[in-house]
């Protein structure tokens, strides 16, 4: 058993990054036939697609397409819904993240989220961040844990004085990237962001875009986003879902935005249809 | 379907570039005959005329900006937006060769008689015009012929230069007196200097007319096969 498929198994915090490649474009999620079903309701039908590391992977597509069901598919965060019922294949650098010896608390540490509506917890800005941390045992230096992951988060220089205070008591913004800080803390090696920026003005939301691209130098993103605009902006890949959640298009954004190959891409990213 | 008004923003964007063209196309023909002719009103005309065409350019390209901003156009769209951006820059050049043809004519005899001026500028023009029409009709075979159409305009201009030029030479090695002291050489230089101008404007024409069916080409295609 590789060290990769290893760390997926045990929750323990390791204090070395684990499965990443020196390879670029080296492929560090892929699925393969993966079905996706509430009750009798396919959601995802047959996707294939191998997401890239380091790049920003963005999934569009219209609303109840199934983008965000296959964003969750990734952390098996639908292990959640009890009708769920997942087919097919869906590995992390190789491992099939459903198989049974699967930790899914143990893969979340290494694939991490951000939600539509930045979400901190009730806590102090600091225990925000070293909250994951704490609950996986880590004994390591914990302030500069702390420090490294705002930093990352572009927040440290806002924060550093008040990590005291509340983090319900920062902007939206800034609540946001205090959700990224919280998200990357742990070390993942993937972020998924289901949204993160549809509730943001639009300043806020341009640092999050900055900081998606700074993101990418050292995790692999997968972004969710009803913004096409956004899509292109900050995006290396882009994955086109279509009602009846097929994946119609994957290829490089520009592509996509530029001289789509499937005419309903095409007509969905010009606007004249969904 | 959606986004109703932006897809009415580009249809008249398409219509709009075509009728700057055919008003490009019309003061085109009106500079072949001024220089034919030697008609100088008609020739002022057209310079003067020159000014409603650089405004109807500035407006289209003030038209394209807006639309890029603010409906941010991708894929076919983004491509029919910045080929007619790039379009109505050909067309405005071609109006600005057709105030320069305009002057060419002289007041007595219009264009050196080697050069066949309505022949070949109506080659050039029938160019234009087909470039024009594969761009409102989406005709990527049209782009082609256009180009194909270039070669042997070029051709036909080079002939046409080594016409005028070899008639010089043969006409000077003719003459006894020293070439300096003769008005009739002077008068012959400037007939023959407004004849290879004609020759080297009218072959400029075709190639914008190329530029337009190259444009048009990756706008209904993304086939570059004719740019550069």
């Amino acid at each position: 058993m590789s060290t990769s498929e290893e760390s997926l198994i045990t929750t323990e915090v390791s204090s070395e990054r684990t499965g990443r490649s020196d390879r670029p474009d080296a492929t560090v999620l892929a699925a393969r036939d993966l079905d996706v079903y509430y009750g009798d309701d396919r959601a995802l039908a047959s996707v294939d697609v191998e997401i890239p590391e380091h790049k920003v992977t963005a999934i569009i597509g219209p609303s109840g397409c199934g983008k965000s069901t296959f964003l969750r598919c990734i952390n098996r965060m639908n292990d959640q819904i009890a009708v769920c019922r997942v087919d097919g294949d869906l590995s992390f650098h190789g491992k099939n993240v459903y198989d049974d010896d699967v930790d899914p608390v143990a893969l979340r540490r290494r694939v991490g989220m951000v939600f539509q509506k930045p979400n901190p917890f009730p806590k102090s800005i600091y225990d925000n961040v070293a909250y994951g941390l704490r609950i996986q045992g880590f004994d390591g230096d914990m302030d500069a844990r702390v420090e490294e992951a705002l930093r990352g988060a572009a927040l440290w220089g806002e924060v550093k004085d008040q990590l005291d205070s509340s983090g319900l008591d920062l902007s939206g913004g800034q609540q946001q990237r205090l959700c990224i800080a919280r998200a990357i803390a742990p070390d993942p090696e993937v972020i998924l962001m289901d949204e993160p920026t549809s509730a943001l003005d639009p300043v806020a939301a341009s640092k999050i875009e900055d900081l998606i691209d700074e993101l990418a130098e050292q995790y692999t993103v997968v972004i969710v986003t009803h913004n096409m605009q956004q899509a292109a902006r900050i995006s290396d890949k882009t994955a086109v879902f279509l009602t009846g959640g097929k994946l119609v298009e994957f290829d490089d954004t520009a592509k996509v935005f530029e001289n789509p190959d499937e005419p309903r891409v095409e007509e969905y990213i010009t606007g004249k249809f969904g | 379907m959606p986004r109703e008004e932006f897809q009415r923003q580009l249809d008249t964007l398409r219509d709009d570039v075509v009728a700057m063209g055919d008003l490009v196309l019309t003061r085109y023909d009106e500079a072949i005959e001024a220089a034919a002719t030697g008609d100088a009103g008609r020739a002022n005309r057209v310079i003067e005329g020159d000014a409603d065409v650089n405004e109807r350019y500035l407006e289209l390209e003030e038209r394209c900006t807006q639309i890029i901003a603010l409906q941010q156009p991708v894929a076919g769209d983004l491509r029919l937006v910045t080929a007619s951006f790039k379009i109505i820059t050909d067309l405005e050049r071609i109006a600005d060769l057709a105030t320069n043809l305009a002057s060419y004519g002289r007041p007595d005899s219009g264009i050196h008689p080697d050069v066949d001026v309505r022949d070949l500028a109506g080659d050039a023009g029938e160019m234009v015009s087909m470039a024009l029409a594969a761009y409102e009709d989406e005709d990527p075979e049209a782009c082609f012929i256009v180009a194909d159409q270039d070669d042997a305009l070029d051709e036909r201009c080079e002939r046409a230069s080594k016409r005028v030029v070899r008639g010089l030479l043969d006409r000077q090695a003719a003459e006894t007196h020293s070439v300096d002291e003769s008005d009739a050489f002077a008068a012959e230089l400037d007939e023959v200097s407004r004849a290879l101008l004609t020759v080297r404007d009218l072959e400029r024409v075709g190639d914008h007319a190329v530029n337009i069916a190259a444009r048009t080409l990756y706008m209904i295609e993304t086939d570059d096969a004719l740019l550069y």
